[in-house]
């Protein structure tokens, strides 16, 4: 077990993943393969190693992923359009400075015609509704300029209809809280500047009891912890300004010992395969947790923090200050 | 990946693993190849729904449930090519093995959207009957085998919350509404199995707060109820969280003294026994500092007195859970005489 963060061993895992197309697994998981490409590269740049993938290779492939019959983006060249690998798509190309590659007209408007008269949104033409998909058409329309064109109080309203009496959120109106959907809910009322609509205390309180002993956080009440949310929820409490209500020395443990010491990347929890989910939410609470060395996160958009600064969308969300390494 | 242990992979172990998964390799990118380009040409045949069942679900060595561009398509195929020459009886059938097919898939990947998305859509696609009165049965009888489905899946896992959502969507989608009183003994049979399925206990929240809305229910007399059901399980399990977090509703904004204070001697009684429960003390504040902003008057001895009690709890949670201690400080720092 590792104590501090196997940069190096990290990056290796992250530039070897493209290596891996002799293998099932790979294209196993295809339809959720610029997802992939997302967390990979944003973990890449938290980690200060942008340049150990190769930007042009990815700007293409992000392209030849684009669906023409949709107007949006698809997961993998030939698979279907959905608002989920649209997002990714359009966060790696901002990330690389190359929004101007993409059909921006296009794409705004698969956005806007997922919405639902109740203000959710649906993921694609078949219509399943989510708070993620909201969250993903918020933070896409942002991204690309266009929030002005977004019916915000339709947006704001189902929002609140998701808000429980534990201060949570949930997958849709009536849904039990759980952390991820917390952080898209938050996130989103964030970049609306609508964070009233958050009981603050209460959601603070909620947020604070996922930490377990061990250090780990849950994504809901007596449930297991998971690396994967020390982004929900430490994103959610970056942006009610609450990350001081756990234990960060705690949690920064945790996560490093969820890490592969040989084959680099993290796990879900210790002793567990690594995947890249995992490695990109492990790095981003590291970076929101004040771990040295390592960039900014924008918990709001898990992108870079000085990208979102440069592009003018910086919100009031609050990370702890960076420690000396 | 979640909760698949770590294997070290030696370049050998790699190699044999490569060789062995090269037949399956060669023969999933032959399927997938073969139906994306059927996809991209508009092959609506039987043929083409034939092979996506094979890669959604029946094939022998490469089945991916996940492939949601393939339920994109059989689905377009079902619209586009079967459903125009096929009767009513024969879409029904063909939708009822759909439904059939993605149950036993669901066993295995039971917390793939994808699936349940599939099942969602041939639900809303089972068509008329064609003999006008037999309408009504032919769609209960979907919809509550359906119900069924899902309370078997709750079964397996009384936490997954895809299958909980998918149920209040069957809930409010069947044909003959189940009364939501039945909807009530559901929670309690599952919150009586397990007193820390915080899942059942959401679903109470919201079940129960619709029975008061419509009357249905009287809210004084429920309540009784349901603070006896909670203290149960507190009295039980002082250290989980569920009992707690439905309390905490029950109690809601604190404008019942009466029932404030009952309370509040109440988890008083458990701390006396469990000196150490940390759920008994933040418990207590939170209610103490309902009674303070609701009912105490201003500079009252009363006042005085809960206010000092609940500085006393704060700095105990402070000692008892460090890894919060910086809430219970701001929370103590905020207690105003």
């Amino acid at each position: 077990m590792s104590d501090t963060l196997l940069i190096d061993l990290h990056v290796q895992y992250i530039r070897n993943l493209g290596n891996n197309k002799d293998d099932l697994s790979y294209h196993m998981t295809a339809h959720r393969l610029i997802n992939g490409v997302y967390w990979g590269l944003t973990a890449l740049c938290i980690m200060k190693h942008k340049e150990a993938l190769d930007a042009q290779e990815t700007i293409e492939y992000v392209m030849s992923c684009w669906d023409d019959e949709a107007g949006a983006f698809g997961p993998h060249p030939r698979h279907d359009a959905h608002i989920l690998s649209t997002l990714s798509a359009i966060q790696i190309l901002a990330t690389h400075d190359a929004l101007a590659r993409l059909n921006a007209t296009r794409v705004v408007d698969f956005v806007l015609n997922l919405q639902q008269p109740s203000g959710v949104f649906a993921g694609d033409a078949f219509g399943e509704t989510d708070t993620r998909f909201l969250y993903c058409a918020v933070s896409a329309l942002s991204l690309l300029g266009a929030l002005d064109r977004l019916d915000r109080e339709r947006t704001v309203s189902y929002l609140a209809s998701c808000r429980n009496f534990d201060g949570g959120f949930g997958r849709v109106a009536g849904a039990e809280s759980h952390a991820a959907q917390v952080w898209v809910c938050t996130a989103a009322l964030a970049i609306l500047d609508r964070l009233d609509v958050v009981d603050v205390p209460t959601l603070g309180w909620w947020l604070a009891e996922r930490q377990l002993p061990n250090g780990g956080l849950n994504g809901r009440p007596e449930k297991l912890e998971d690396v994967c949310y020390s982004h929900w929820v430490l994103s959610s409490m970056a942006i009610l300004n609450k990350l001081t209500w756990i234990d960060s020395s705690a949690l920064t443990r945790f996560i490093l010992s969820a890490q592969d010491p040989e084959g680099g990347g993290i796990a879900d929890r210790p002793g567990d395969m690594a995947d890249i989910f995992h490695t990109c939410f492990g790095v981003a609470g590291l970076s929101l947790l004040g771990y040295p060395g390592l960039d900014d996160l924008d918990p709001v958009y898990c992108m870079p923090a000085s990208l979102i600064e440069r592009m003018g969308l910086k919100t009031g969300w609050k990370a702890l200050p960076r420690r000396e390494g | 990946m979640h909760g698949v242990r770590r294997a070290r992979e030696t370049r050998e172990v790699r190699t044999a693993r490569r060789e062995r998964e090269r037949a399956m390799l060669s023969t999933y990118l032959a399927l997938t190849d073969d139906i994306l380009s059927r996809k991209k040409n508009k092959d609506w045949s039987r043929d083409a729904f034939d092979l996506t069942t094979q890669l959604l679900s029946t094939h022998p060595s490469v089945t991916n449930p996940e492939f949601y561009t393939v339920w994109n398509y059989r689905r377009h195929i079902l619209t586009n090519g079967i459903f125009p020459r096929s009767s009513p009886e024969e879409i029904k059938e063909l939708l009822n093995d759909d439904l059939a097919m993605t149950a036993k898939v669901l066993k295995v990947h039971p917390k793939v959207y994808w699936i349940w998305n599939h099942r969602r859509w041939c639900l809303e696609h089972i068509p008329d009957s064609p003999d006008y009165a037999n309408n009504q049965a032919w769609r209960r009888s979907a919809w509550e085998r359906e119900l069924f489905i899902v309370e078997k899946m709750l079964d397996a896992d009384s936490r997954n919350f895809l299958a909980w959502d998918y149920r209040r969507y069957v809930l409010a989608s069947m044909p003959v509404r189940r009364s939501e009183k039945a909807e009530i003994a559901y929670t309690t049979k599952k919150i009586e199995a397990n007193f820390s399925n915080f899942s059942a206990w959401h679903q109470r929240t919201k079940v129960l707060s619709s029975l008061w809305a419509s009357g249905e229910v009287d809210r004084t007399l429920s309540l009784h109820k349901e603070f006896e059901l909670v203290q149960n399980a507190m009295f039980t399990l002082p250290e989980d969280q569920s009992a707690w977090l439905y309390h905490r509703w029950l109690i809601g904004s604190g404008d019942n003294k009466a029932i404030l204070e009952r309370e509040i001697n109440l988890i008083q009684t458990l701390l006396d026994e469990q000196p150490d429960s940390k759920w008994c003390m933040e418990s207590l504040v939170t209610y103490k500092r309902l009674l303070l902003d609701n009912h105490l008057p201003t500079g009252s001895q009363e006042k005085t007195t809960a206010i000092n009690q609940c500085r006393t709890l704060l700095g105990q949670l402070e000692e008892i859970d460090p890894m919060r201690r910086q809430r219970y400080w701001e929370m103590g720092a905020q207690l105003k005489v």
